[in-house]
């Protein structure tokens, strides 16, 4: 086996309507580069990123879905495994925003119950095609108690501190597991594919 | 006389015939169509049923498609003048509601027409052949204009039966659909990506039990992009409208993938799936073992490959190779889940040496090589 590069594994995934742009967040994330020239997501792609939190070495391991209903069943497949979910909406676009009810509902239903979860606002670089104010957007994440930010992968804005923010929060929740750190870094080790248990019980 | 001289002439001999033998077109179209003198678009057009065995018959036939495919672009897209009835008719067949339920599938089609094939220039350059109807309409007729004047949305309406006040507050203006190169021409001219929209879009018009599914852009483009090559002129002028029906046809093979309530049936994605998984156990259990060993399921790769039949995983000249192959193959699409097979076989070493992350890198991102080298593994699975 490869030598460990990482403390800790965080499963990552991002969902939201098609073209609220997924995929750019996560290349504007993992290669630092934004180009309009994406071809659409079809079912489910993969990026790795590490980033370093508190000392800690930890590799993030994030999907990108497709955003057509077509696509659910093959996509919520991945929720159960999730330790953080990114929903994404496009602030030019009203459908995308009202749909984020949907994507709850969605998450309510097939992902953990503890996974952390942020609500992004896309394209605030474009204000004057904006037809969704930042409140609205903080308001809904409130009413839910989600985490909340208006980004723009062209520009570059919150995309780092998005995710930085959701692995903190993982790792905070994670931290009462602390105790049995050693135990939980040999499980990660061993089934990279698999989140660790997400609480000690769960019914 | 060349190797290739000669295949080309093995083409034409058969073409030449008052009946061509299907059979013997299949088995030499399998080995690759030369893209010279129109032959691929030519081969591809009979092997998808669209132009007949009978020679006698090609003519009519051509020409009572092209009319009809002119009625679709008239009746569904020309003619309308938009809804006629009240806005407030809250009835389900309103022609407002259709309306916009057009508009939204319209909005969907659109954003991923604008994300066809961005590694080459050909989707976003100028047609010989605009539709001189829509191009010359000041802009009214154009199927991108629809959704980016008014995003007006049909379930708003339909959820809180709004007043008209209200309704003129959400037609809002997003022109700003963010399109890259993928800008509309001007007047009188027309991009391909225009062209593949207004396909798509009659296409889920005239199919409204299927409706668009996104990916079936990547179906159409690679088809469209060889008709609209061809070097005869004749052809080249008539690209979208046979595109329109080989692409009708080839989806009437290939819908279920595209059917979400019919993924778990013997037609859908997850049959697919799992047959592909069966044929590599067979083929080599350790690969098969190392992917179960490290839950890297099918899904996570084989679902795009199959629905898309692996257009997005080659570029546009290697689709098209391996789309020669498929289209020959009068099992279609048995040769899919062998090409496939192969794929998997060709980077077994990475495989067995990768960890689970690498893995599912390599495979969603598959590494170019010869195509041919690919073909002729699958074709040794086959027969294997």
């Amino acid at each position: 086996m490869a030598k460990k590069t990482y403390d800790l594994l965080f499963k990552l995934l991002l969902i939201g309507d098609s073209g609220v742009g997924k995929t750019c967040i996560l290349f504007r994330f993992s290669d630092n580069h934004f180009t309009t020239t994406f071809i659409s997501t079809i079912g489910i792609d993969f990026k790795i990123k590490t980033v370093e939190l508190r000392g800690k070495k930890i590799k993030l391991q994030i999907w990108d879905t497709a955003g057509q209903e077509r696509f659910h069943t093959i996509t919520t497949s991945y929720y159960r495994g999730a330790m953080g979910i990114m929903l994404v909406y496009d602030i030019t676009n009203e459908k995308t925003f009202d749909d984020i009810v949907k994507w709850l509902r969605n998450i309510d239903e097939h992902a953990n119950e503890d996974v952390e979860k942020m609500i992004l606002g896309n394209k605030c670089d474009m204000e004057e095609k904006r037809v969704i104010s930042k409140e609205r957007g903080e308001a809904i994440a409130h009413e839910h108690g989600i985490r909340f930010m208006e980004t723009s992968a062209k520009l570059n804005i919150n995309i780092d501190r998005a995710f930085s923010e959701l692995a903190e929060a993982i790792l905070d929740k994670s931290a009462g597991r602390e105790a049995d750190a050693d135990h939980a870094r040999i499980a990660v080790e061993r089934r990279p594919s698999r989140a660790p248990p997400a609480r000690a019980c769960c019914s | 006389m060349s190797l290739h001289k000669a295949r080309i002439k093995a083409f034409e001999d058969i073409l030449n015939e008052d009946v061509i033998n299907m059979e013997q077109l299949q088995k030499l179209a399998f080995n690759g169509v030369p893209d010279e003198k129109g032959l691929r678009s030519f081969v591809w057009k009979i092997l998808l049923h669209y132009i007949p065995q009978e020679r006698s018959a090609w003519e009519s036939t051509l020409l009572k498609k092209r009319q009809l495919y002119q009625q679709f672009i008239d009746e569904i897209i020309v003619s309308p003048g938009g809804p006629t009835d009240h806005p407030l008719n809250l009835s389900p067949d309103s022609s407002w509601s259709n309306y916009f339920k057009d508009n939204e599938v319209l909005l969907q089609i659109d954003k991923d027409v604008r994300r066809l094939c961005p590694d080459i220039s050909f989707f976003q350059s100028a047609t010989e052949f605009p539709c001189p109807e829509i191009v010359n309409s000041n802009g009214v007729k154009r199927l991108h204009k629809r959704v980016e004047q008014s995003v007006l949305k049909y379930s708003t309406l339909e959820r809180r039966g709004l007043g008209v006040a209200k309704l003129s507050n959400e037609i809002r203006r997003n022109e700003g659909v963010n399109s890259g190169d993928y800008t509309p021409l001007n007047e009188g001219c027309e991009a391909h990506w225009e062209v593949v929209e207004r396909m798509l879009f009659l296409y889920a018009k005239l199919n409204p039990g299927q409706g668009y599914v996104q990916g079936m852009n990547e179906i159409i483009g690679p088809i469209y992009h060889t008709f609209a090559s061809d070097s005869n002129k004749e052809f080249r002028k008539h690209a979208e409208a046979d595109c329109f029906f080989c692409f009708t046809n080839l989806m009437a093979e290939i819908r279920d993938f595209f059917i979400r309530t019919l993924d778990e049936t013997e037609s859908g994605i997850n049959y697919m799936m799992s047959k592909l998984s069966e044929c590599l156990k067979k083929n080599d259990r350790a690969v098969w073992e190392q992917l179960q060993r490290q839950e890297l399921r099918p899904q996570y790769y084989s679902f795009r490959w199959l629905t898309l039949l692996l257009s997005q995983e080659f570029s546009l000249p290697d689709v098209e190779r391996i789309w020669d192959s498929l289209f020959a193959d009068p099992q279609r699409f048995n040769s899919l889940i062998y090409i496939c097979c192969a794929m998997i076989l060709l980077v077994r070493d990475n495989i067995l040496s990768g960890d689970f992350a690498s893995n599912v890198k390599l495979l969603q991102n598959f590494p170019p090589m010869d195509v041919s080298l690919i073909l002729n593994k699958a074709v040794e699975i086959s027969t294997a």
